[in-house]
């Protein structure tokens, strides 16, 4: 399916990371935004709501983020793209209705710009702290999609990425941005919408009378349809059969909830994407994401210079997480660094599945800049004079 | 009162798959596909919340929230929805007493019957509705199924946000664990007093006086989407197509907007 060009602003523009997130939206055909204001989450709205009339969308300030996320998910069941945008206070409140959008299963996309928290934090600085509240912040168990990007272009990049896994697998997608990113100006590249390929929402096309909300496809997706059409259907955040009625037992919650773990799971091949550069021979692989890789890569090439064998390895896709890919190279390696801006949560699975084969140092990210490399500089030297594995995991923060 | 509710439709000339309902209270399945309306059985008390993306993205759709928590989990909801005044008809369930978890006094809660008593005041929920913004409110027993067969066919006929308060005993789960429901609604109804147009101010839930129930008020104002339209329109001159006037075109969905 190709986009429709009255959201496709084709041409080479100057973005911040928050507009070019907007763009990438109605280049999807994202169609409805729900927000509460937040900073530095605002740009997004602002430039979403300049664009929307020529693409005819349309947009509405809620009463806070919990009340943002429910009317997107509505929106979403009336055969829109919807999406929010907020900050870690309002990924927050949101954390609910995740819960409900995982339960019903419904296509929605949510921006979040991180800023430092814990509380109110520091809404002027970027931050990676929400990663895994984006990833564990719900109740129940649960397996969404996360990704980070880390420039305008990959804002929209990923943003129409994300749109399209929503709907490819019926499920929320969180786009993990930060403050940085947020206002960084770059140029976007926006191709032409014929270029631009989409994920179509997959409709149920039976008799009306025999629509089944969450009868799964053999790849385990439902189809959906839009509300209003006389298709009588019934859904529940409760755990429910396939009709979506409320079945109050064990079985039944086998059947609901394991199917919504199973459905990424069991695409993780589609679904995880990671960068790697001169990882073949790599002594020490920095891991990172978002805004940090930039700092990465380039104390990967610093350290290159310098004669070293470090090599990186980018996440696209933070949730799920690439076991695999980290486990392998945990063979081969003699240690990991992963920078972070925050006091330590994704190296948290690097150390999970390095099953203690290579050493993993942690860094605390951005003090002196977010593109600044001189501590993962003197993590990477200390990486390479370590020999053996000492208990395991050295951390050096 | 899902009878009573389809009754209403009814008498609106509102066809079932217009209808879309989201909802904190579980409706029985068969019921819902029985009068084939959509049902959302969503997050506790935030059914306007949703129900104002669903009326947003497909002003085509009539959106009647069914609300049990609406006045505690929803009481923001339901503040600003009366003021942005999206057209929702807004069906609060008063169960009063919430005898699944006994002794459990929700904020609209009465005095007289909690099992322990509570002592904190109750909403006024009619009240509070109009002051924000809502353009109509109601509040009848279940009983009263006349009336309110009537109010929501007025209700749905209404542009705006319409609230209308219900007093009955939670349907299903009730009279499964207790048969005091069947009396309990009959206490409600034979202790009510109809005062059609009476000052929502005058019309708070008292354990001594009589239940006031009736047709409160009936205002016109701008709806979210007109003002919507207006302000945009204004800044935008003719460049602005106005947003889901072409019901079920402009506002529709992907699959036939």
């Amino acid at each position: 399916m190709k986009a429709d060009p009255s959201g496709v602003l084709t041409g080479t523009h100057n973005l911040s990371g928050n507009q070019a997130c907007a763009e990438g939206a109605l280049s999807a055909g994202c169609r409805f935004l729900g927000v509460y204001p937040i900073a530095p989450a605002l740009e997004v709205s602002e430039r979403f709501l300049q664009r929307a009339k020529k693409a005819s969308a349309t947009f509405i300030q809620m009463e806070d983020e919990i009340s943002a996320l429910a009317a997107v998910i509505g929106a979403s069941w009336t055969g829109k793209k919807s999406m929010t945008v907020t900050s870690g206070p309002g990924l927050s409140l949101m954390m609910e209705h995740l819960g409900l959008g995982i339960m019903l299963e419904t296509p929605c996309v949510i921006v979040d710009v991180q800023r430092v928290g814990p509380g109110l934090g520091l809404p002027s600085q970027p931050s990676q702290a929400d990663m895994m509240q984006a990833r564990w912040g719900s109740h129940g168990d649960y397996e969404l999609i996360a990704l980070a990007p880390s420039s305008s272009q990959e804002m929209f990049d990923f943003t129409i990425k994300a749109f399209n896994f929503s709907e490819r697998f019926r499920i929320p997608v969180a786009i993990m941005s930060d403050q940085y990113l947020a206002h960084l100006q770059e140029d976007v590249v926006i191709p032409h919408a014929e270029d631009i390929r989409l994920e179509p929402r997959r409709y149920f096309d039976g008799p009306k009378d025999s629509y089944l909300p969450f009868k799964r496809d053999e790849d385990m997706i439902p189809p959906m349809v839009d509300i209003g059409q006389g298709y009588k259907f019934h859904v529940t955040g409760l755990t429910h059969d396939d009709r979506g009625y409320p079945i109050m037992d064990e079985e039944c919650q086998e059947l609901n909830v394991h199917p919504l773990v199973k459905k990424i799971r069991d695409y993780t091949d589609e679904i995880i994407e990671v960068q790697e550069a001169n990882t073949e021979d790599a002594d020490v692989v920095i891991v990172s994401y978002g805004a940090t890789s930039r700092a990465a890569f380039k104390a990967m090439e610093q350290a290159r210079g310098l004669g070293l064998k470090v090599g990186s390895l980018k996440l696209v896709t933070v949730w799920p997480f690439p076991e695999e890919r980290v486990a392998e190279l945990a063979d081969k390696v003699k240690a990991f660094v992963v920078p972070e801006m925050n006091l330590g949560q994704v190296v948290l699975e690097v150390e999970r599945c390095s099953y203690g084969k290579a050493n993993v140092f942690f860094i605390a990210h951005g003090e002196k800049g977010v593109e600044n490399t001189d501590d993962i500089l003197r993590a990477i030297n200390q990486a390479v004079q370590v020999d053996n594995i000492k208990d395991g995991i050295i951390k050096f923060r | 009162m899902i009878t009573t509710f389809a009754k209403g439709l009814e008498k609106a000339g509102v066809k079932p798959n217009q209808v879309c309902v989201p909802s904190d209270i579980l409706f029985e399945p068969a019921i819902v596909k029985h009068f084939g309306f959509d049902y959302f059985h969503t997050t506790r008390g935030r059914a306007i919340a949703f129900g104002t993306g669903l009326k947003l993205a497909n002003p085509a759709l009539k959106v009647v929230p069914f609300t049990g928590d609406l006045m505690t989990v929803g009481g923001n909801h339901f503040v600003h929805g009366s003021r942005r005044n999206m057209e929702l008809t807004v069906i609060c369930i008063n169960n009063f007493v919430y005898r699944k978890i006994a002794g459990k006094a929700v904020s609209i809660e009465t005095p007289k019957f909690s099992p322990y008593s509570t002592f904190e005041e109750p909403f006024n929920i009619p009240h509070l509705g109009n002051s924000c913004g809502a353009i109509y409110t109601a509040r009848w027993t279940a009983l009263h199924t006349e009336e309110l067969a009537d109010s929501i066919a007025e209700a749905l006929n209404k542009k705006g946000l319409s609230i209308i308060e219900i007093l009955a005993p939670g349907p299903d789960y009730y009279t499964s664990i207790s048969n005091v429901n069947a009396d309990l609604v009959r206490f409600y109804y034979d202790n009510s007093e109809i005062r059609n147009d009476e000052d929502p101010r005058n019309v708070g839930i008292t354990p001594e006086n009589k239940i006031i129930v009736g047709k409160f008020t009936s205002k016109e104002r701008s709806t979210f989407i007109d003002s919507y339209n207006a302000q945009l329109g204004n800044v935008l001159g003719e460049k602005f197509t106005p947003y889901g006037i072409e019901s079920g075109k402009k506002g529709a969905g992907g699959k036939n907007g």
